[in-house]
């Protein structure tokens, strides 16, 4: 640590907005939320303690989404009918699951965050997509009217969706924001296979309306870590500003890049933080 | 309704931004003195959240609120205004939903409303 301290402070977030950035552009190439590649990956390699890298993680995957937020909904990618109880079950266990992280032994955190990262890039190895279909909506999706239109002018078709397994849903969604507050992720990761693979959303439609569940779910759980203490916006507004330019160019990179080059290149990055914040959670590489 | 909460997310989200660059800017060229000093911020980042506090002496809950006059604080409240912008904006389709008659929505979205304002208010938090 006197080496990292060594170091003037104004070259932190420099290289917070560098990484910012890099993670900008690659999740919007791999269709990730960033919050998932910034905190292993500042929380292993950067000096700080793990407390204020989760908070920047939440505020950064926050303000992505919210920036996004807009023209999902606005393009109809993102349902709000479908967002708002899912969102609700998100955010009220998002706010225990921080409580609990920021009560847990950062060794413990960082072992378990490890962990996690290694299991979420084998799950994005292993996830197939589903476009979703015509599925017998159960009572609570017709209760809450969780269904919709989509029209998609990429591939011009136009799809009238509905969705079942709701109780499921709302299960997976106070499970995933409940690990979201832990470890300061977005869980975009786990959002949009719930919405997808479980609730049959179309999967444009799961990948929109996961980002708008993540700006609800982050937005209870940023107040936890604020009151806390434990949000240094040293360490957030340059990753933010980063992350923000960063998917500037990974928008236009979009249609250039192969999508699979982009997929193996989140794993492999995934797979070494995770591997890091493993080695660094028990001892064996501080 | 999902109309109107785009058009407010955008500009409350566009609103957050140019506050938050503006009050960074203020920050880091140390125009407004800072309560903890940049220069210390490295001894200090490395310790956990509750440990930095006692060591700082920062107010936790809603204390900064009278700490606005340094910086870092300045900093704290632009970057807060990202926790708020999803509750301003559940509560403007609150009342739309109530008209249209989409009386089961609307009362999803005010408990959405009451868990974001009590965890902004530091609820669940117990206070502190």
């Amino acid at each position: 640590m006197e080496v990292t301290a060594a170091v003037p402070w104004w070259v932190w977030p420099i290289a917070l907005a560098a990484v910012g950035f890099l993670i900008g552009v690659v999740a919007v190439l791999a269709g990730i939320g960033g919050g998932v590649l910034f905190v292993p990956i500042v929380g292993s390699f950067f000096p700080f303690h793990l407390d204020f890298v989760r908070g920047a993680g939440l505020l950064f995957a926050l303000a992505g989404t919210l920036a996004a937020g807009p023209q999902l909904l606005r393009s109809g990618m993102a349902s709000l009918r479908l967002v708002m109880p899912l969102g609700l079950a998100g955010s009220i266990c998002s706010v225990a699951g921080a409580i609990v992280g920021l009560g847990m032994n950062a060794d413990l955190l960082q072992t378990l965050l490890g962990a996690l990262v290694i299991s979420i890039a084998v799950v994005i190895w292993r996830t197939r997509s589903s476009e979703g279909g015509i599925v017998d909506p159960d009572s609570l999706a017709r209760l809450l009217k969780l269904e919709g239109e989509f029209r998609d002018p990429a591939a011009g078709t136009r799809i009238d969706w509905k969705t079942h397994r709701t109780l499921w849903g709302f299960v997976a969604f106070g499970a995933i924001g409940f690990l979201g507050g832990v470890f300061g992720l977005g869980a975009g990761f786990a959002n949009v296979p719930a919405l997808n693979l479980l609730m049959a959303a179309p999967l444009k439609v799961a990948v929109g309306s996961s980002a708008l569940i993540i700006s609800i779910i982050n937005s209870s759980a940023a107040w936890v870590y604020i009151h806390r203490g434990a949000v240094l916006p040293l360490l957030v507004v340059p990753a933010i500003l980063g992350v923000m330019l960063g998917s500037r160019l990974g928008a236009r990179l979009l249609a250039i890049v192969p999508a699979h080059v982009v997929r193996w290149l989140v794993i492999a990055a995934m797979l070494a933080a995770g591997t890091r914040a493993l080695l660094r959670g028990t001892g064996l590489w501080i | 309704m999902q109309a109107t909460y785009a058009r407010w997310l955008d500009v409350a989200t566009r609103a957050g931004f140019a506050i938050s660059l503006l009050a960074f800017l203020v920050y880091v060229s140390g125009l407004v003195e800072p309560f903890v000093p940049l220069e210390q911020l490295p001894q200090l980042w490395t310790l956990p959240a509750a440990r930095f506090v006692e060591v700082t002496g920062e107010p936790t809950g809603w204390g900064w609120l009278g700490m606005l006059g340094y910086a870092d604080f300045l900093n704290l409240a632009a970057v807060a205004l990202f926790g708020v912008v999803t509750l301003v904006c559940y509560a403007r389709i609150v009342p739309l939903l109530f008209a249209e008659g989409e009386r089961l929505q609307a009362c999803i979205a005010l408990a959405q409303v009451l868990v974001l304002a009590a965890a902004a208010a530091g609820f669940f938090t117990g206070g502190r």
